[in-house]
């Protein structure tokens, strides 16, 4: 195989299809982290949270069978280690690097933890019921933008939902103007009577929903089964597409479809005998990352108090 | 009568400190209020307790004769109180419409924004009221007078009927506060009441109807302003004579000691912020420029010491050119800078005063090669410079930023000085700080001026220009407008030309 | 706040004094443990007999405390770097990688030096300098990649080291598959020559020579921060870049300094587990220690003493999961729990500082003047 068939259809849409199925999880999970971040927190420890939802959806659908109620568990549990989370940076106001990154290694140990109790030590990996795909009848006939839109697992409408939906709660709604106002300037945002801390809270735990169910997206939409490190530092790259696509839901699902792309490369190019260690390509996803927060491409204007707690005194 | 505002014994304990004092306070309806005093005086205390932003010990707060239960600034809000600060509360890259909007929430509304219905609204407003401001123009790109009038009508947009003003005139031109006075009349002709937070006794006199002293936390005495006058009400401010005028002894200055020619400085924002500036400051003599800040004096100060690129420019310091030398060097050359902020950039909070002492000049008090510090020198000077300049407590392995005001400055000062510099620049020397504090700041930087060292102050507070300098030059967006002996300074004219009139452009100019 | 009937009464200003700070971090590591019992139960696992039993391996036999001291020796050198970067300024979080690099480099050398390498066997003492030096300076050239990002062109030094974590292990990955990967089909390089592995020091254990490299570090991290002109410049660009820019420190510069000796201490790490723990590169290396390793150190209060001490605690925790897994199936998981829990709640704690307790309320006696106030400092 050469040159030539790498511009072939069937490449492109393999690779296009496989962009937009992967670039799902860390879309979702950025969504959330938009949340975050207008609100003011910078919260590193998202990867954890895809981490619990992740266990959650896979042991309730592997010992239950049923993978919705493994996605409503998982919604509950990334809500409440958020809540947690939320307190340290928000109650405690607790340095939001340190307490992220110490709740990551916690977060591995307790699913690590829990997935060998529950499971013993297999050894074979286990396989979750999983959420089937949804071929959209009609549009998924089409050609071209059949597979590569309109074949995916529900997972991903869901989360292409959602990008609407953040964009219109976020820029049209009085919720997200107290919530961008909140990230801005605290201060003003308090004596225009809004309270800083709820608006911070429900920031952090709708984060918590979205990076819970994205960890229920790899679990029961893509992979069907649970490992450590499953997640494999995609609550990091979901952090680069908040910054990359400017804290904006619309511009973050491009950001997202981008990473999707190099992650998919890897996939798509195996096909070929290109004499490429897959090793390269499996870290483009992370080389990309690097280029976008290398501050070579200029620099991105943040929330002006991301990372600032609030002190009412 | 019932007074519109009544505060009734309010306490209010900081730590140890106590900030307000069993404070009274009334406040009747469609009066201009003054509430004077020095700074820790607990005016902006007190008023944080009426807009909810802080909740006292004790006492009761009034409005309109009913017992009012204030905790949140949503409480203050819906009682028509609303509340002005020093610095503007406002959100940078939002517009004004939604800075004005943002947090209203009325009960059963929807929660949908319309920001296009918003901005109507504002617009009517702002021409009823003489607050000229484009509703769509995003905040960042304001002047700090459009800011204000912004901040305004935030408040009557929540049909604020007390507004309480902290300090409004602290960043403005003496013309634009004119305006703002021209405004606030109208308001309290039109059955709004305002509270006005000073500690300059001229607005007093200018503006209020009647006037409340406070002092350590206490409310001192409630006056009506055309019966008083600003002697006595200096002296109820600070509990004793003041002098208005120290004694300068005018002395004959020498040899010129810096020498700015053409200077040309950007901002970090690549704003072409100081625009060929050139000055010189002679041994023996304080220059002070004054303007109001924001005009260029900042990054003036920084360019001076190379903490900032020129790009345009001579510096010429003791007839060597030190435009491009490190900063290191120029300590060396002979300069010392005390810059604006004490806290954040003259000084680290979290280092024991003995190691701030040797910020700037860490050679000094180094051996084997400029690698280990030596710490009996470093305690040996730190403990000289705390005897000196009186810093208290005398604790050396104190953290900084657990010193007052005024005795953290006395370390910056003090360090600055104890390097015997022939110019020393110091920006904003007493902001922040307490009458006796400032008083020993400004006696200090006479006491330099007399052995001859060449100082450049730069404040934005017109008074310690007139009281300190023997010249003084006036900037405005990063110009010098003029300069003139300090003899013959007349405030009027400094007031234009803070504003912007150039110096031979002033009427009755020859 | 003010007039409720509570015990616990808010105070203005945090109460900091050095009672109060052991007091909270003994209660922590306290909360920490019952927390983690709680994780032992589900194994018919007495916690109490489990912690006595941990503490009993990891110190008090001497073959425990070789493995202790081997396992806190890559997390003392990951500490000491989370020290210098992090008091710089400069939020690294890349140590997994520089363990990564450390490691490759340190092989890579050591093999060079068999006897059909490309150098051949060298007297012992230069293959050691050598050794250190290629070490020191690969971590310090990929962590130094982070720093000039971030010291020249603002970039996000957090994400920027998280990614360059999962560079390296793919680097490491594709190493031990491809060229220097020893005959058969396991991802790993052949052993190194026997004349490049660290000396034992304890009769009766394994314990390395690298934990003497590792304590020495520590007294010069200490004295380079404490002591030099570099340690003040460094301190100052963290503490307030502002200030250290009105005090000719160019900010910049530390950073990359930072960065270089962050990774530098980091990839000793990787050198010393492999010459002195596995002797041969292998996919999975020190995995997780570089974050322990971060959290140990701020167990440590991020200063050299504290550092040794926490590493040497989290250390004897891992020896005794080891074992506890072994013996009673307990997933040795567990201690991250506990490790992460402990620093969580220190964090945590900080709040108590805020709070006096107000014993007359607790025991509803509220007549009278006299107020028996009980600070938390007790």
């Amino acid at each position: 195989m050469g040159l030539e068939q790498l511009f072939t259809s069937a490449f492109l849409i393999t690779w296009l299809a496989a962009s937009v199925r992967l670039a799902g999880p860390v879309l979702l999970a950025a969504l959330g982290e938009i949340f975050d971040e207008l609100g003011g927190i910078l919260n590193i420890g998202i990867e954890g949270t895809i981490l619990f939802g992740a266990l959650t959806s896979f042991l309730i659908s592997f010992l239950i069978g049923n993978a919705w109620l493994g996605i409503l568990g998982a919604i509950i549990v990334g809500i409440i280690s958020n809540l947690f989370l939320a307190w340290m940076y928000i109650t405690v106001r607790a340095n939001q690097v340190v307490v992220g990154i110490i709740f990551n290694l916690l977060a591995l140990g307790l699913t690590s933890y829990t997935f060998r109790a529950v499971l013993g030590t297999q050894a074979r990996p286990q396989k979750a019921t999983m959420i089937e795909t949804l071929d959209i009848p009609i549009l998924s006939d089409l050609p071209f933008f059949g597979p590569v839109f309109f074949s995916h697992s529900i997972f991903l409408y869901i989360t292409i939902a959602l990008v609407f939906v953040s964009g219109f709660v976020l820029y049209r709604t009085k919720f997200g103007l107290k919530l961008r106002a909140v990230g801005e300037h605290p201060r003003a945002a308090d004596t225009a009577g809004i309270n800083v801390m709820k608006m911070r809270y429900i920031g952090v735990m709708i984060s918590g929903a979205a990076a819970s169910l994205a960890g229920a997206y790899l679990v029961l939409g893509q992979l069907g089964i649970f490992r450590d490190n499953i997640v494999s530092g995609r609550g990091f790259i979901a952090l680069a597409i908040v910054i990359f696509g400017r804290w904006n839901p619309y511009k973050a699902a491009l950001a997202a479809l981008v990473f999707g792309a190099a992650d998919a490369l890897q996939l798509s190019l195996q096909i070929f005998a290109f004499k490429i260690p897959p090793q390269v390509l499996l870290s483009l996803p992370y080389f990309l990352t690097i280029l976008a927060m290398s501050g070579l491409m200029g620099k991105a204007v943040q929330p002006a108090a991301l990372l600032k707690p609030y002190n009412k005194n | 009568m019932v007074p519109y505002i009544e505060l009734r014994n309010i306490n209010k304990r900081f730590s140890d400190v106590n900030a307000n004092d069993h404070v009274d306070l009334s406040v009747n309806m469609g009066e201009i209020h003054a509430l004077l005093g020095e700074n820790g005086a607990g005016k902006s205390t007190l008023m944080n307790i009426l807009y909810g932003l802080d909740y006292k010990d004790e006492g009761e707060i009034f409005v309109q004769g009913q017992f009012s239960d204030i905790r949140t600034p949503s409480d203050a809000i819906a009682l028509g109180i609303g509340m002005i600060h020093q610095d503007f509360m406002l959100i940078p890259p939002f517009t004004v419409t939604e800075n004005v909007v943002v947090g209203l929430d009325e009960e059963g509304s929807s929660p949908l924004l319309d920001l296009d219905k918003a901005a109507r609204s504002i617009k009517a407003l702002s021409e009823q009221h003489g607050l000229d401001v484009d509703p769509h123009a995003r905040v960042e790109h304001l002047s700090v007078g459009e800011e204000q009038r912004v901040e305004i009508l935030k408040l009557l947009f929540r049909n604020a009927k007390l507004l309480i003003l902290d300090e409004p005139t602290a960043v403005l031109t003496p013309q634009e506060a004119e305006g703002l006075f021209e405004v606030l009349r109208s308001l309290a002709d039109n059955d709004h009441t305002i509270i006005f937070i000073t500690h300059k006794l001229h607005e007093v006199m200018n503006i209020s109807d009647r006037v409340t002293v406070m002092r350590d936390g206490k409310a001192i005495d409630t006056l009506k302003t055309e019966s008083t006058n600003p002697r006595e009400l200096a002296m109820k401010m600070v509990g004793r004579e003041v002098v208005f005028h120290i004694d300068k002894n005018l002395r004959k200055s020498g040899e010129c000691v810096l020498q700015i020619e053409n200077l040309h400085v950007d901002d970090d924002t690549g704003y072409h912020k100081v625009q060929g500036v050139s000055l010189d400051v002679h041994s023996g003599e304080i220059l002070g420029l004054a303007g109001v800040d924001g005009n260029g004096q900042s990054e003036l100060a920084q360019a001076l010491m190379n903490l900032r690129p020129i790009k345009e420019g001579n510096i010429i310091v003791n007839d060597v050119d030190v435009t491009n030398i490190s900063s290191s060097l120029h300590r060396s050359a002979g300069m010392a800078y005390v810059p604006a902020d004490r806290r954040k950039v003259g000084s680290v909070s979290e280092l024991s005063v003995a190691l701030n002492t040797i910020l700037g000049n860490i050679n000094h008090y180094t051996t084997a090669g400029n690698l280990i510090i030596q710490d009996l020198q470093v305690r040996e000077h730190a403990e000289e410079l705390v005897e000196r300049f009186d810093v208290r407590p005398r604790n050396l392995t104190l953290d900084a930023g657990k010193l007052s005001g005024g005795n953290l400055q006395k370390v910056v000062l003090g360090r600055e000085i104890m390097h015997e510099p022939s110019l020393l620049i110091v920006e904003q020397p007493s902001r922040g700080l307490d009458v006796g504090a400032t008083e020993y700041v400004r006696r200090q930087l006479l006491t330099e001026r007399d052995r001859g060292t060449a100082i450049f102050l730069i404040s934005a507070e017109l008074e310690e220009i007139l009281a300190l300098s023997d010249r003084i030059a006036i900037i405005y967006e990063g110009e010098i407008m003029g300069v003139i002996n300090s003899d013959e300074a007349v405030v009027e004219a400094i007031g234009l030309m803070m504003g912007g009139t150039r110096l031979e452009d002033l009427p009755g100019y020859r | 706040m003010m007039s409720k009937a509570s015990f616990l009464e808010r105070r203005q200003t945090p109460k900091e004094s050095s009672s109060v700070t052991i007091f909270i971090t003994a209660l922590a590591i306290i909360l920490a443990l019952l927390f983690g019992s709680l994780l032992f139960l589900p194994f018919g696992v007495d916690p109490f007999k489990a912690y006595s039993t941990m503490v009993e391996l990891s110190f008090g036999t001497l073959r425990g405390i070789g493995y202790t001291l081997i396992k806190a020796t890559p997390l003392i050198f990951v500490g000491l770097g989370t020290i210098f970067a992090w008091r710089s300024g400069f939020f690294y979080l890349g140590f997994e990688g520089t363990i990564l690099i450390g490691a490759a480099a340190a092989v890579w050398i050591a093999l060079l030096t068999d006897p059909e390498g490309a150098i051949g066997p060298l007297p012992r003492l230069l293959f050691l300098l050598l050794v250190f030096l290629v070490s020191f300076v690969a971590g310090g050239i990929w962590a130094g990649i982070v720093g000039v990002m971030r010291g020249k062109f603002g970039g996000n030094e957090v994400i920027l080291s998280l990614m360059m974590n999962f560079v390296a292990l793919f680097l490491v990955n594709y190493l031990v598959s491809g060229p220097l990967r020893a005959p058969g089909d396991l991802p790993q390089t052949p052993r190194i020559p026997q004349a490049t592995i660290l000396d034992f020091i304890i009769p009766g254990t394994r314990a390395h020579s690298g934990i003497l490299l590792a304590l020495f570090a520590a007294i010069v991290v200490w004295f380079v921060l404490r002591k030099t002109t570099i340690g003040y410049k460094q301190i100052v660009a963290g503490l307030s870049p502002s200030a250290a820019w009105y005090g000719g420190i160019n900010v910049g510069n530390r950073v990359i300094l930072a960065a270089f000796i962050g990774g530098g201490l980091g990839a000793l790490a990787g050198m010393v587990e492999v010459l002195g723990v596995h002797f041969r590169l292998l996919d999975g290396l020190g995995e997780g220690t570089g974050f322990v390793g971060i959290v140990a150190a701020l167990l440590g209060k991020l200063h050299s003493i504290g550092v040794v001490i926490a590493s040497i605690l989290y250390a004897g925790m891992e020896v005794g999961a080891d074992v506890m897994q072994r013996r009673a199936g307990v997933p040795s998981s567990v201690i991250f729990v506990i490790q992460s829990l402990i620093v969580l709640f220190i964090l945590a704690s900080d709040i108590l500082r805020y709070y006096r307790i107000n014993l007359s309320k607790l025991f509803g006696n509220d007549r009278g003047k006299k107020t028996l106030e009980v600070d938390s400092s007790t």
